[in-house]
């Protein structure tokens, strides 16, 4: 059943086009009425199962879209609503579908992180309008739309990092990560206007148009395009932008840490794919080579990533850094792109999307076993986790599943999206990208592994009769996260196909 | 349609679920998997015989499974996994299939039955070993093979192994383990230089390498050679690297070492390894590629001379053995010694029938050993026993078919293939006088065999008892008993496949079953028949005796009389009420023979020699390889370290390196673009 | 070479202030008093410290200022533009329902606010405190 069949100039056809963001913010603005209700009531049960209902039921659309076809070349293609600043395709509702399922995985987890909260309804509300905000940036096709979802994004996620208003580091991080955010919206806008100087035009096509007739402000439309990558670079956590990364993961609540290094980091990849594929293609040979940009910014970031997590002692840390790795690997998706390999490019930076997805479960699961520690009170360290396996050994299992599809074993979701990532980059010619790529998943192994050795190798070093407690929604989350990461092993093959499917439509 | 060709997999993966089940769920079952096993391997059994019937009914296949490295670039190496199913590997299906069969249900008696323990994990093994055995068999290319064949490697050392918690078993699985190991080396090396010579490892087709190498000589395909090597050099030198591989496992002079230790193992767990899997392994791979081997005629000698001497060497070690399953340790390396000379001197049917009667009469052996040592409490020495003949009859009577059949006798099985082996050498030796030596050797073994065979008969089961136990044997039930007699009954009448002498001197057309069946009478895969090897072998016939049929009954006369005159030396000798140790009056020489030649000792000692260059080797990897590990770990951490500085804490400084980082990008771009 | 002239203004905007401050810094006479450097409160004394932390409920009250903000700035032009808008023959569910949707969404947000007392404007018990010990003094 094809969408195209209600009248595209209707309001209805964009709403229903929009089907999963609508849904969203319906849900959000539902937990807010629930709660203006009864303000005093205890109601995270409610609120909880309001919000994930809400994700669910916009993850089930985002699939049925995704199968139906809508927006993909089956069906007629993109639909392009609202004077082309929204563009529906197989890309956005790609992406909408990892944002979903870890606001899902995410909202049930809170449930039992916030059940001695005063106030739930304004985390599930804050968590619920930055997925709407994200579901936005993935079909974004004007700079504009692009610029206000992105920081439609941010805002929330800012709210939710301090989340914990007693707890310093919580406060602080959010502060940290505002600051930073406020410097890289800056120098983002800054560039979105520099790129309408030199083209004179915010949707994306039109600009791809008009980069052929720059000429004089090549120069301008360089600095704007170095500047827009800034701000995606800003929103993935990736070198330079990455300062606020480690301190935000760490000192936010676990379950926050985990949306914002899978779902945010997500987003910002969506609308940087979107943009450097349909807009800036043309400008590789007119303004600057950002594939040599991100292939630098690939490396540094796989490198710096890693090597930091490599020495951290804290866990919580050590994630936060190795999520940094991941964005270097996410970013070979627009660094293997070269002008007029339109097939290559696909190939790879579906491969990057397909990474996207797989991460999103394997990253979300790990730091909601976090958050499961959180609250248990155990501890942070590598020490603190020794012989957590044989009390909670379910929870550990998933954990060591993690931590190996993290690194790219080949027993788990993990392998395949690199090992396709790898062999794209290589493809495409750059050897060297997918090498930097492969030394440095080897060194992952080295920290990740630690975390496995403690869960299940080392005797206990203290007190753990806080595990006799069990959180069902944390350990939920995290078994459904965990059967994920395995399940996409032998089910990579679909995902990897639709990845590929979007990212040629985005290129053709 | 279905075909008998679809369940090729299932032949494999029965074992393998055989085993797994054993593995996980062992202890819950009955007779703690078992009869999983056994159900199992007669599923294989069943399948690999009417796969066995589709050949005879002009179906071959070859089919490929799945493609697990697609190559790319100028020399793209496909790996793949797959099946080849013609005559040869349909018949050795059926032969290994069987005799786990008859081995598992023989467990029953000599695992189950005597109490042992840990046996979910004997039953797994022996799942595994015979799924890999038949893995092996049905590879269509060389690498798959080789990957069986080590896991064929690594199950041996798990089952001869099996009694861990004793000093023995662990030595001598780990015997077997190094010593074919040595020899899997070449192989690997020769599997390597295969495919970089012909960018291929498949067995059968246009494009496989036996053909490529014969395209190659005939100078109409290109491949490559190191150097510039010649080609025919180049082939001798990749035959011999594959060669090493089939030494270590067929159990040949100088790597046999392994196998008589070997005997730690539990007796079924020798019986499969002899008659069916391990040993049987290196034999079937040489004849697996003989297209291969049979074009470059250096190989061939050296085959016939290695297999010539072990036939001798290992037979006359038999002669002074005290422990039964030592002297049948010993009659395996010398039989398969015999197979490897009929390989070497063009006798691909010869060896293979040789394969298919040695694999029933061996098992009954092994089997019928077994059946002894229950009977006797687990003591080997056969100057404890003698008397068994009339306390247990199954055993003897089976045991003594399977010996005449060892020792060559008219008309059982072993006769039949023993002789056209030697005919084969015989008339064969007129073009490369090397297999005169190979020849001289395998008929100077016939009498030793005959000899060593009658005298383990006839102590053990002849003249009075000599201990207590032997005088009260222990019974064995219908789980040993059932196994010896479908084996005995084989062991007499599978002579029959293959009457090459009756045919010639009779002159009775298609009788020669198995002769049709590898020249692909009945239907088979282009360039893997008999036919086609004796083709492109290097060797012509000459018949010493004038004519053929004058030969065949010459050759199979003196043959039979020698073995005949050993029989009766042992008759005379030990069939008596109360033998003595003839062998004594050897003198230094009986010293000599029960210390192997001290072929050990001296393994040990050239070992003990080598010790300056793996101490070089222990130095480079402690100092160079882990230093060069160890520093990679310590500089990335130390790196680590310093990336972690830059994470001071302050924000302001994060945004200052922020821009700083930006600008710089900037400035290195517009540079690069030339934007100024 | 455009880029030169733009390099060349920004060196005058940073020399000018610089030389005003330098040149009035030469010519000035010095004459240093206490009273000349404490801070500036309308001619009165200044008692305590700089660093004076505001009660947080300020900045409630102005989030829900910018929000309203922002929400005139978009109603503003909408409603400008209305009018000829409906005389143009734009339907009702394009011209009035996104504005009505819009300011539902805040309504939404402010009775939420409302509801759980984010404008309710409550003494902290150390505020609380202060008042008293201001007034014993």
């Amino acid at each position: 059943m094809s969408l195209l069949q209600i009248e595209p100039t209707s309001w209805l056809f964009a709403l229903s086009s929009l089907g999963p963001t609508v849904v969203l913010v319906l849900s959000a603005l539902a937990v807010l009425a629930i709660d203006s209700l009864s303000p005093d009531a205890r109601s995270n049960t409610r609120l909880a199962a309001t919000a994930a209902a809400g994700t669910l039921i916009a993850l089930g659309i985002t699939v049925w879209y995704l199968l139906a076809g809508t927006g993909q070349p089956a069906t007629g293609g993109a639909i392009s609503l609202f004077s082309g600043a929204i563009v529906v395709d197989g890309m956005g509702l790609f992406f909408t579908a990892i944002f979903t399922s870890v606001a899902a995985l995410v909202v049930v987890a809170s449930y039992d992180y916030l059940e001695d909260d005063a106030n739930p309804a304004a985390f599930y509300s804050l968590l619920l309008f930055a997925t709407t905000a994200m579901s936005l940036m993935a079909v974004a096709n004007s700079l504009a739309t692009v610029f206000i979802s992105l920081e439609m994004a941010s805002l929330p996620s800012y709210a939710l990092v301090a989340y914990l208003k007693t707890n310093r580091g919580s406060v602080e991080a959010g502060l940290k990560y505002f600051l930073i955010g406020a410097v890289s919206a800056a120098v983002f806008a800054f560039g979105i206007s520099l790129v309408y100087a030199a083209t004179g035009s915010l949707l994306l096509p039109d600009i791809a148009t008009a980069i052929g007739d720059v000429t004089d402000l090549a120069g301008i439309l360089g600095v704007g395009i170095l500047m827009v990558a800034g701000g995606f670079l800003f929103k993935t956590a990736s070198v330079p932008f990455h300062f606020w990364a480690p301190e935000a993961y760490e000192g936010a609540p676990a379950p926050v840490s985990a949306f914002l290094s899978s779902a945010s980091k997500a987003a910002g990849f969506a609308v940087a794919f979107r943009v450097f594929a349909e807009a800036f293609m043309p400008a590789l040979d007119v303004a600057v080579d950002w594939g040599l940009l991100f292939g630098i910014l690939a490396v540094v970031t796989m490198v710096l990533g890693n090597f930091a997590a490599a020495t951290q002692t804290n866990v919580k840390r050590m994630l936060a850094y190795s999520s940094i790795g991941h964005a270097g690997y996410a970013l070979i998706g627009l660094a293997a792109v070269t002008a007029g390999a339109g097939a290559n490019n696909a190939t790879v930076m579906g491969a990057a999307m397909a990474h996207l997805l797989v991460y999103g479960f394997m990253n979300t699961g790990a730091f909601l076993f976090i958050a499961m520690i959180e609250r248990w009170g155990v501890g942070r360290t590598f020490e603190d986790y020794a012989g957590i396996g044989r009390k909670a050994p379910m929870a550990s299992m998933a954990m060591a599943v993690f931590m190996f599809s993290l690194a790219g074993l080949p027993l788990f979701g993990g392998f395949f999206s690199k090992y396709f990532l790898f062999l794209g980059a290589i493809n495409a010619g750059f050897w060297w990208l997918a090498a930097v790529g492969a030394v440095t998943s080897a060194l992952s192994l080295y920290y990740y592994s630690r975390v496995v050795k403690a869960l299940w190798l080392e005797e206990p070093t203290g007190n753990l009769d806080a595990l006799d407690s069990k959180p069902t929604g944390l350990y939920a989350a995290v078994i459904v996260a965990g059967v994920i990461t395995v399940l996409l092993l032998p089910g990579f093959g679909p995902v990897i196909e639709t990845a590929e499917a979007a990212a040629a439509a985005v290129f053709a | 349609m279905v075909t008998a060709f679809d369940y090729v997999p299932a032949i494999v993966l029965l074992p393998f679920v055989s085993f797994v089940v054993a593995l996980f769920i062992g202890k819950q079952l009955p007779k703690k998997g078992a009869y999983g096993g056994i159900a199992a391997t007669a599923g294989s059994l069943l399948l690999s015989l009417w796969v066995l019937a589709s050949v005879a009914g002009g179906g071959a296949h070859q089919e490929t499974y799945w493609t697990w490295a697609e190559g790319v670039g100028s020399q793209p190496f496909t790996l793949e996994f797959g099946a080849l199913i013609d005559p040869l590997s349909a018949l050795m299906l059926v032969i290994v299939t069987l005799i786990a069969t008859l081995v598992h249900v023989f467990s029953l008696g000599y695992m189950n039955d005597e109490g042992e323990r840990d046996l979910p994990r004997y039953y797994a093994g022996l799942g595994l070993f015979t799924a890999s055995m038949l893995g092996f068999v049905i590879a269509d290319n060389l690498l798959m093979a080789f990957m069986f064949f080590e896991l064929v490697g690594l199950c041996s050392f798990l089952l001869i192994g099996f009694h861990f918690r004793e000093p023995g078993p662990p030595s001598a699985a780990k015997k077997a383990f190094l010593v074919t190991r040595f020899g899997d080396y070449f192989l690997l090396v020769g599997v390597v230089a295969v495919f970089a010579t012909f960018g291929t490892a498949a067995f059968a087709g246009a494009e496989s390498f036996p053909a490529l190498a014969e395209g190659a000589l005939d100078g109409t395909v290109d491949v490559w050679t190191p150097g510039g090597l010649d080609t025919m050099t180049w082939f001798t030198v990749v035959g011999l690297l594959v060669l090493g591989g089939v030494i270590g496992k067929s159990a040949q002079f100088p790597l046999h070492t392994w196998l008589p230790d070997a005997m730690e193992g539990p007796t079924p767990v020798s019986a499969l390894i002899h008659a069916a899997t391990m040993v049987a392994a290196g034999v079937y791979l040489v004849a697996r590629m003989y297209g291969f081997y049979a074009l470059t005629p250096t190989t061939l000698g050296i085959i016939a001379l290695v297999g010539g001497f072990t036939a001798l060497f290992a037979a006359t070690m038999g002669l002074v053995k005290e422990e039964l399953k030592q002297v049948l340790a010993y009659s395996t390396i010398s039989q398969y010694g015999y197979m490897m000379l009929a390989l070497g001197s063009g006798g691909y049917v010869a060896a293979v029938f040789h394969l298919t009667t040695h694999a029933f009469f061996k098992a009954l052996l092994f089997l019928g050993a077994g059946s002894v040592i229950i009977a006797m409490h687990h003591n080997e020495n056969m100057w404890d026993m003698g008397g068994l003949k009339n306390k247990m009859p199954v055993t003897y009577w089976t045991f003594l078919a399977g010996s005449l059949a060892l020792a060559g006798i008219f008309p059982f099985a072993g006769f039949w293939s023993k002789d056209e082996i030697l005919y084969e050498a015989l008339i064969h030796a007129g073009s490369e006088p090397l297999l005169f030596a190979g020849y001289a050797m395998g008929l100077l073994a016939v009498p030793v065999t005959a000899f060593y065979t009658f005298r383990m008969v006839f102590l053990t089961f002849h003249g009075n008892a000599r201990s207590e136990i032997a005088r009260n044997p222990e019974p064995v039930r219908w789980n040993v008993k059932g196994p010896l007699s479908v084996l005995g009954a084989l062991a007499v009448v599978t002579g029959g496949i293959n009457m090459v002498p009756v045919q010639k001197v009779l002159g009775i057309e298609g009788i020669d079953y198995l002769h049709l069946w590898l020249d692909n009478h009945w239907g088979g895969i282009e360039g893997l028949s008999s036919h086609h090897y004796a083709e492109i072998d290097p060797y012509s016939s000459t018949y010493p005796f004038g004519t053929e049929v004058a030969t065949v009954l010459a050759g199979a006369a003196i043959s039979l009389a020698l073995a005949v005159a050993g029989l009766l030396l042992a008759w005379k000798l030990y069939n008596v009420a109360e033998p003595v140790e003839h062998t004594d009056k050897l003198g230094g020489a009986k010293t000599l023979l029960y210390n192997n030649y001290y072929q050990d000792e001296f393994q040990v000692w050239l070992a003990d020699r080598t010790r300056g260059v793996s101490g070089g080797a222990d130095t480079f990897d402690q100092g160079v390889v882990d230093g060069v590990v160890n520093g990679v770990s310590s500089v990335s951490l130390f790196g680590g370290d310093r990336i972690k500085r830059i994470q001071t804490g302050v924000v302001g400084n994060y945004a200052l390196l922020l821009t700083v980082s930006l600008t710089a990008l900037l400035v290195v771009f517009a540079l690069l673009g030339g934007w100024f | 070479m455009s880029w030169i002239a733009i390099g060349a203004l920004a060196l005058v905007g940073i020399a000018i202030p610089l030389a005003m401050m330098a040149v009035s810094a030469l010519l000035r006479p010095a004459v240093p008093e206490q009273s000349k450097s404490t801070t500036y409160e309308s001619g009165e004394i200044p008692t305590g410290s700089g660093h004076v932390q505001l009660n947080i409920q300020y900045y409630m009250v102005a989030l829900l200022f910018v929000v309203f903000d922002i929400e005139t700035v978009m109603i503003f032009p909408w409603a400008v533009m209305y009018r000829s808008a409906l005389e143009a023959g734009t339907p009702l569910s394009q011209a009035l329902l996104p504005m009505l949707i819009f300011v539902g969404i805040l309504v939404v947000g402010l009775v939420w606010a409302w509801r759980i007392g984010a404008v309710e404007w409550t003494t902290s018990l150390r505020a609380a405190t202060q008042k008293t010990e201001r007034q014993n003094t």
